[in-house]
């Protein structure tokens, strides 16, 4: 049989035959259906009309995090509308307002290595960093998948990335998703497959490896996944313990094969890069913090489900303990799930950050998608952990929205400017970075 | 199925947040319609006004970032006929095709004149700019995306009901239950 990929191990074994004579296309049974109170209040009413309902309603994972609460009257309107319907179709209510949908998926049991999962939202390839085929769509292909169970897919071809060296303190895994999308392009990756195989020193944390996969989209990958390994079953044994994963929801554990076939291979030497920026605007620009022109700035946003969870804000607390952000500057921080909040409350994190000037607001999107709590105004800048830096994502069409880690950003927050987070760490700092190798 | 109209000319990388900004996002479809290309630098007025029957050309990677299908049937509602790009973003282009609108990529697509008359050829694959006496290849769609369109989007290929649903008019009334 032909070496196969770890996306091509993921679907060929679903897709029997195509969906219509001649097509590449098959229909594909989905595992879980990501859906939250945004894209999901699209598809009610044609839903409605279908005259049918969910197809497994214990397979579908519906959070509320967009709206939540929300600012506006209508978006009150569309977050009740959808918080009756899943209710009306049986879907268990237990993820609402707890966080981000891509955040919850991978803190819980149901989501395992081996599975199906498509979402109606693009940052749904995250999960790819648990071993599973994760993809985004839109509300009509989701809607479909809610009432026949399938998808209509095709099996995308691979580009390898392999991560090789040891890590320094002053990296984490947002510089890496940058350097991969400014190694292969905005789009670089459109219909392919992202395979990541952790050959680091040590290994990448967990939460680094959830940001690299959660920008396979900004390089516009169907997916992007990590090949499973020890640091995997480690974080699976202790989310799970020792009862493992729910029955009907077990997932498999797949490698790539050895000759898999690659359309494209990419080796990343962590121990030579420099903390990296992504210019305003696009994708298109990402340079070296060091070489970015310095200039004011009037936010920084540590969150989103790129760049919101325990290690972030972790590392942001390293560098504003005892500190204070730089007079004017607004920074807003807003975890991912309530269970990196309580996190931070147990662990002191919030304190932390309170004491040095920051705004903690509950677990949600929150700034990332313009929605609420944090917009910029014409003229102003903000260093954001987020994904997109697209004009007008987070308010204004002329505000800049720079993409950075949450070192990079922390540091941006306590000079007022951009710079190369390097320059401000003390001794102190840096050792604190160093013992944690990064981590939380 | 021959498709022609007067050129929309858009850039490389655009993605959904210039199309559709995130503000726009509603239930109603008139705020939907009036969120098209919002945040397109250069494009807000022409969003606007009356732009059925137009094409939109459009360079590499069209449609990048989010999922949201606001963004597609924003298209829709404007009128836009069809999409052709040098190439396309993988959600978008899906969404689009879902809601019964072609999208095709061109990888030869030249640089184009404003508002130029365009004919695609979704038979043959071809791509005219008569004006240009231009005869460009299209990149031929699978068999799958030829039978979603030729019924009309996604929901009618599956025999699920109808493309868009009702129009969206106004508050809704909150969820209870199939009609």
């Amino acid at each position: 049989m032909t070496p196969q990929t770890l996306t091509e191990k993921l679907l060929r074994q679903r897709a029997a035959e195509p969906v219509i004579v001649g097509s590449e296309f098959f229909r594909i049974p989905v595992d879980l259906v990501l859906g939250h109170d945004a894209t999901i209040a699209l598809l009610i009413e044609r839903f409605q009309q279908a005259g049918r309902r969910i197809w497994d309603p214990a397979r579908c994972f519906f959070a509320a995090d967009h709206f939540t609460p929300p600012s506006t009257p209508e978006r009150a309107d569309i977050l009740r509308r959808y918080l009756a319907f899943i209710q009306h179709e049986g879907v268990a209510q237990d993820l609402v307002f707890r966080g981000i949908s891509h955040q919850l998926l991978i803190e819980d049991r149901r989501c395992q290595p081996g599975m199906v999962i498509c979402g109606a939202d693009s940052h749904t390839v995250m999960a790819g960093a648990l071993g599973a085929f994760a993809c985004g769509m839109g509300s009509t292909d989701i809607l479909a998948l809610l009432l026949t169970g399938e998808v209509v897919l095709s099996v995308p071809e691979s580009i390898r990335v392999a991560f090789e060296g040891a890590m320094p303190a002053w990296l984490s895994g947002k510089d890496l998703a940058l350097e991969i999308i400014r190694r292969l392009g905005e789009g670089g990756a459109v219909d392919r497959a992202l395979e990541y195989h952790d050959r680091t020193r040590g290994g990448l944390t967990m939460d680094s490896r959830f940001a690299v996969a959660n920008m396979a989209v900004e390089a516009g990958a169907t997916n992007g996944v990590f090949v499973p390994d020890d640091a995997l079953r480690r974080y699976l044994a202790d989310r799970d313990g020792a009862a493992g994963a729910l029955p009907g929801f077990e997932g498999a554990w797949l490698q790539p094969d050895d000759g898999a076939r690659y359309v494209h291979q990419l080796r990343i030497d962590v121990a030579g890069l420099r903390p990296l920026v992504a210019l305003p605007g696009d994708l298109g620009r990402i340079v070296p913090a060091d070489e970015v022109e310095p200039r004011p700035i009037q936010q920084v946003f540590l969150g989103s489900c790129a760049g919101g969870r325990i290690e972030d804000l972790a590392i942001a607390a390293r560098v504003l303990r005892g500190r204070r952000v730089a007079p004017g500057v607004r920074l807003v921080v807003t975890p991912a799930s309530q269970a990196v909040f309580h996190a931070c409350l147990r662990n002191g994190i919030f304190e932390v950050l309170s004491e040095a000037g920051a705004m903690i607001t509950n677990a949600s999107c929150g700034a990332c998608g313009g929605i609420d709590k944090g917009l910029i105004g014409a003229g102003e800048a903000c260093v954001s952990t987020s994904n997109r830096n697209f004009r007008g994502r987070m308010g204004s069409p002329d505000g800049l929205i720079y993409l950075a880690s949450a070192l990079t950003a922390a540091a941006a927050a306590l000079t007022g400017t951009i710079c190369d987070p390097r320059t401000v760490l003390d001794d102190r700092t840096a050792a604190s970075l160093r013992a944690a190798g990064g981590a939380a | 199925m021959r498709i022609s109209g007067k050129a929309l000319i858009m850039g490389d990388h655009v993605n959904t947040d210039e199309l559709h900004p995130s503000r726009f996002f509603s239930l109603d479809d008139r705020t939907v319609r009036s969120g098209f290309l919002q945040a397109a630098a250069g494009y807000e007025q022409l969003g606007g006004s009356d732009l059925s029957g137009r094409v939109i050309v459009a360079g590499e990677n069209f449609g990048c970032g989010s999922s949201r299908e606001t963004g597609a049937r924003a298209f829709v509602l404007a009128g836009v006929r069809a999409v052709v790009a040098r190439s396309l973003a993988r959600i978008f282009s899906r969404n689009v095709r879902n809601l019964g609108l072609a999208a095709v990529e061109c990888p030869a697509l030249p640089a184009l004149p404003p508002d130029v008359a365009v004919e695609l050829d979704l038979a043959r694959w071809r791509l005219f700019v008569p004006d240009g006496a231009l005869d460009l290849p299209v990149t031929a769609l699978d068999p799958f995306w030829t039978a979603v369109l030729a019924a009309g989007g996604l929901l009618p290929f599956l025999g699920l009901g109808d493309p868009l649903g009702p129009p969206r008019r106004g508050a809704l009334p909150v969820y209870g239950g199939a009609p």
